[in-house]
């Protein structure tokens, strides 16, 4: 029984690890599959919708429909994003993710002179629930669901709607796309206002367990970055078993260690792995 | 013979790679020197050891500039370095003490510290054959973890030798650069002694760079760049070519940090966190990435601007910093040095021409 | 005497066999094209040859040394250099400087300056010589190309379509460069569609077709045979 019971926590422990990277990644890896950005504003796309979130659980929204709104706010904070700056850099990948970086110092200290160094956070809702001798907060439950459903409606929009298929003939050859009709400037925007969005939903998910600071987007970038690199430009091929693995890691090291070793766990494990599969796990998988 | 060599070593000085030449450079050049020797007599303690600290930055700014701009390599990271010799410097430095000028060989070690590290996680990066943008996520990702890592050390069990680490709060124990002397120890302040090291490191450093950009090394360093395929079929090891560059370039990041622990006499995490890192980054592009006068003309430019800024707040500056970063990168690629220097150049020539007419 | 040896070598990307157990001999001086129709696996072979990708299966052997696990850059240490199809220059270095980063390996600094002005009047950019590499014509930028993989002395020189977006007369020109490159003593393999560059410089023609050798000989032997022509024309899958 007492294996039992530690079994589950292990469970539990990988569902968090696994959660928290899929959604604090999904929203870079779409952008950096169909785009080659990498977005460093990636973090403050995520703190947008945690304190969106957080401002309309204050205003009486049920939580829910806030990290919907935080996540609207978020795509659309994308939508102009890419309309100033990423519109005029197409071709310029690497100047594009330099941009990104001036965006995120701008909108971190912009944060920071207007919002103050923190915002009074809300509590983690739904209670919680034991397994044996341990205790674990049902919230975590609905984050590894989130992540589920999330992988699962980006496999239906990109596999069965127009916008997606048109989306990933856009990524293969963008001028083929471009010649047959598809207008890859309003995919483009329409894939980093979606990113943007993923972005702003990982924000308000993870709002009711977090310490809200205009820079807590950073303490997503580096999962969200590892699982990007293992995981290589596609997001169903690439980011969900990265996740998958990279969970193991880290929630191995985790228990073992503490976070931080987790982290450091993980940091080796990409710079191992990218030294086995240059192109990433989905690079691996649909290799010719 | 080799008067010869002697000779051509030096004549790399100027070259295609770097801007300036011929006689008005380097009378300018002189003149800033000259300008930069006598400034201490002219100015207050502080405003002296202030410049220090730009003089300080210059050379992370340079290494940035080695492997962004000429190599085309997005190293993020070069906190990472700063950081690694920063913290070795004070560790080694509180270990040892002052005796026998001892804080010059850590000043040394700290640098070599850095370089090791950067040889290790390069071998990895450029062994891989690592395109542009996953080299930019790993580097900064390492800067990011060691921030991390250095910001939970605040235990009493953080510690090397008899040096606490102490978490978020950083070191403030170690000495300042020492040398003992007849009278008594020869100690240097941020005042004139300090300041005319490192401007004489600088200077050393930036006309070592200028020879190395100009000779063969470089001129393989900027054909990798242009087009890496055709530089490994004329024969060319790509590979540690770019680890060559990332090296030097990561010692030169250490040696900037472990001068600041040296200057400031204090190094904390956030020296290595997500700010920190794109602030390097910033006066590169700004100044003009892709040669390294302008870079170096950049740094000192934008931390001036960033200084005046901060009687607003630090927050204001960085937002201006930010800024500036998107405004360069949409509207001026080439920063600002050299795409002004391109404009004063054609409008010279306009003139020029219609004089000519 | 046999410069370049293939034995048997296959590579696959997934079910598609691009090059399927060819064997191929190459002779020192000669001055070889290989043809054939579009998806021949003419452009694999050619990187295969240059390491780029590396066999399933086979053995490359250049001048009597196994080369088949060495890098591409190792090649060129064993006497191999090669012109890609696009241009494969230095754009923002100086004409001079382009040929310094070809020559510098094997060239003491006296006789650096001196062997980039013979190369930069054989190749006839010695007008360029201190502009921007980028800035030349597209006939300009190829020739400066062959010229860098001369500069490395190779024993064998491997061209990959030399003539494409050549004009007829820059093609006749580029013809004349390699002939003389090979009455120097250079052995070449060219990749080559245009059939009159071809018949300008050819010795020996070699098709490939389906990932196999199909036909070899001299120009003529080859373009008389009707087997040739009907793969060409997309008739036969033979």
């Amino acid at each position: 029984m007492e294996t039992g019971y530690l079994a589950f926590a292990m469970v539990m422990q990988f569902a968090d690890a696994f959660a928290f990277l899929v959604l604090a990644a999904c929203g870079l890896a779409i952008v950096f599959g169909m785009m080659g950005i990498v977005n460093l504003a990636h973090g403050e796309f995520i703190m947008c919708g945690a304190y969106v979130t957080v401002a309309a659980v204050h205003a009486g929204v049920p939580l829910p429909l806030a990290i919907a709104i935080g996540a609207i706010a978020s795509a659309l904070a994308g939508m102009v994003v890419e309309f100033a700056c990423i519109r005029h850099l197409y071709g310029r990948p690497l100047d594009s993710i330099v941009l990104t970086w001036g965006i995120s110092l701008v909108v971190t200290q912009t944060t920071l002179i207007t919002l103050g160094s923190n915002m009074p956070s809300i509590g983690t809702p739904y209670g919680s629930f034991a397994v044996g001798p341990y205790s674990y907060s049902v919230y975590r439950l609905v984050l590894f669901g989130s992540a589920l459903a999330v992988l699962a409606g980006l496999y239906i929009v990109f596999n069965w709607t127009r916008f997606g298929i048109a989306a990933r003939a856009t990524m293969q050859v963008p001028h083929m796309a471009a010649a047959s009709g598809l207008d890859t400037r309003r995919i483009y925007s329409w894939t980093f206002a979606i990113g943007a969005g993923l972005a702003g939903l990982a924000g308000g998910l993870y709002a009711p367990t977090m310490t809200l600071v205009p820079t807590m987007g950073t303490s997503f970038m580096t999962e969200a970055f590892v699982t990007v690199v293992v995981g290589g430009a596609d997001v169903i091929l690439g980011t969900a078993p990265a996740a998958a693995i990279l969970a193991i890691i880290k929630a191995g090291m985790t228990y073992w260690k503490g976070q931080l070793f987790g982290q450091i766990g993980l940091l080796i494990a990409v710079i191992v792995v990218i030294r086995i599969l240059p192109k990433g796990i989905s690079g691996f998988l649909t290799r010719q | 013979m080799t008067m010869n060599a002697v000779r051509r070593f030096f004549s790399l000085i100027e070259g295609p790679q770097t801007i300036g030449h011929g006689r008005p450079f380097w009378l300018g050049f002189a003149l800033v020197v000259a300008v930069a020797l006598v400034f201490p007599a002219f100015a207050d303690g502080y405003t002296v050891g202030n410049t220090v600290y730009f003089l300080n930055s210059v050379f992370i700014a340079l290494g940035l500039c080695l492997i962004w701009g000429y190599v085309g390599v997005l190293s993020f990271g070069q906190t990472a370095f700063f950081g690694i010799a920063g913290y070795s410097y004070a560790v080694l430095t509180i270990n040892v003490g002052t005796a026998y000028g001892f804080t010059f060989a850590a000043l040394a070690l700290s640098v070599l510290a850095a370089a090791l590290f950067a040889t290790i996680l390069g071998y990895f990066l450029f062994f891989s054959r690592i395109n542009g943008v996953f080299l930019g996520i790993v580097t900064l990702s390492v800067t990011l973890v060691l921030e991390r890592f250095m910001a939970q050390t605040s235990g009493p069990e953080w510690k090397i030798g008899t040096a606490r680490l102490n978490g978020t709060n950083g070191i403030n124990t170690m000495p300042p650069l020492t040398l003992p002397w007849s009278g008594g120890d020869f100690v240097f302040y941020p005042d004139p002694p300090l300041y005319y090291l490192v401007l004489a490191l600088l200077l050393i450093v930036y006309l070592c760079l200028r020879i190395l950009l100009n000779s063969r090394f470089g001129n393989v360093l900027v054909a990798i760049r242009e087009n890496p395929e055709r530089a490994e079929m004329l024969g060319y090891d790509i590979r540690k070519y770019q680890l060559g560059a990332f090296v030097i370039g990561a010692a030169l990041a250490g040696l900037s940090g472990a001068l600041y622990t040296a200057w400031g006499q204090y190094i904390t995490p956030s020296s290595m966190g997500m700010t920190a890192a794109a602030l390097p980054i910033v006066w590169v592009a700004v100044g003009g990435r892709s040669d390294i006068t302008a870079a170096a003309i950049g740094t000192f430019i934008v931390l001036a601007v960033f200084q005046a800024l901060t009687i607003y707040g630090n927050q204001y500056a960085l937002v201006v910093m930010g800024a500036l970063l998107v405004l360069t990168v949409l509207f001026m690629p080439d920063g600002l040095i050299l795409s002004g220097a391109a404009k004063l150049g054609r409008i010279t020539q306009t003139l020029r021409h219609r004089r000519s007419l | 005497m046999a410069l370049l040896e293939i034995q048997g070598l296959s590579k696959h990307f997934g079910g598609l066999h691009v090059t399927a157990d060819v064997d191929f001999t190459l002779d020192a001086g000669e001055l070889h094209c290989l043809i054939g129709p579009n998806g021949a696996g003419k452009s694999t072979f050619f990187r295969l040859i240059l390491g780029v990708v590396s066999p399933d299966r086979g053995k490359i052997v250049l001048a009597g040394k196994d080369i088949t696990r060495l890098k591409p850059f190792q090649r060129v240490h064993e006497g191999m250099s090669v012109k890609f199809q696009v241009p494969g220059i230095f754009k923002t270095l100086s004409v001079s400087q382009n040929l310094q980063t070809a020559l510098q390996h094997n060239c003491d600094a006296d006789a650096l300056a001196g062997k980039i002005a013979e190369m930069l009047d054989f190749l006839g950019l010695a007008a360029e010589a201190r502009s921007p590499a980028g800035n030349l014509s597209h006939g300009q930028k190829q020739w400066l190309e062959i010229g860098m993989a001369v500069c490395l002395k190779p024993r064998l020189l491997l061209l990959d379509e030399p003539t494409a977006g050549m004009s007829p007369k820059e093609t006749e020109a580029t013809g004349e460069l390699v002939k003389s490159l090979n009455a120097q003593g250079v052995t070449v393999l060219v990749v080559e569609h245009d059939m009159a560059f071809v018949r300008q410089v050819a010795q020996r023609v070699t098709v490939m077709h389906l990932g196999r050798i199909f036909a070899q000989g001299t120009v003529e032997e080859v373009m008389a045979d009707s087997r040739v022509e009907a793969i060409y024309l997309g008739r036969s899958h033979a």
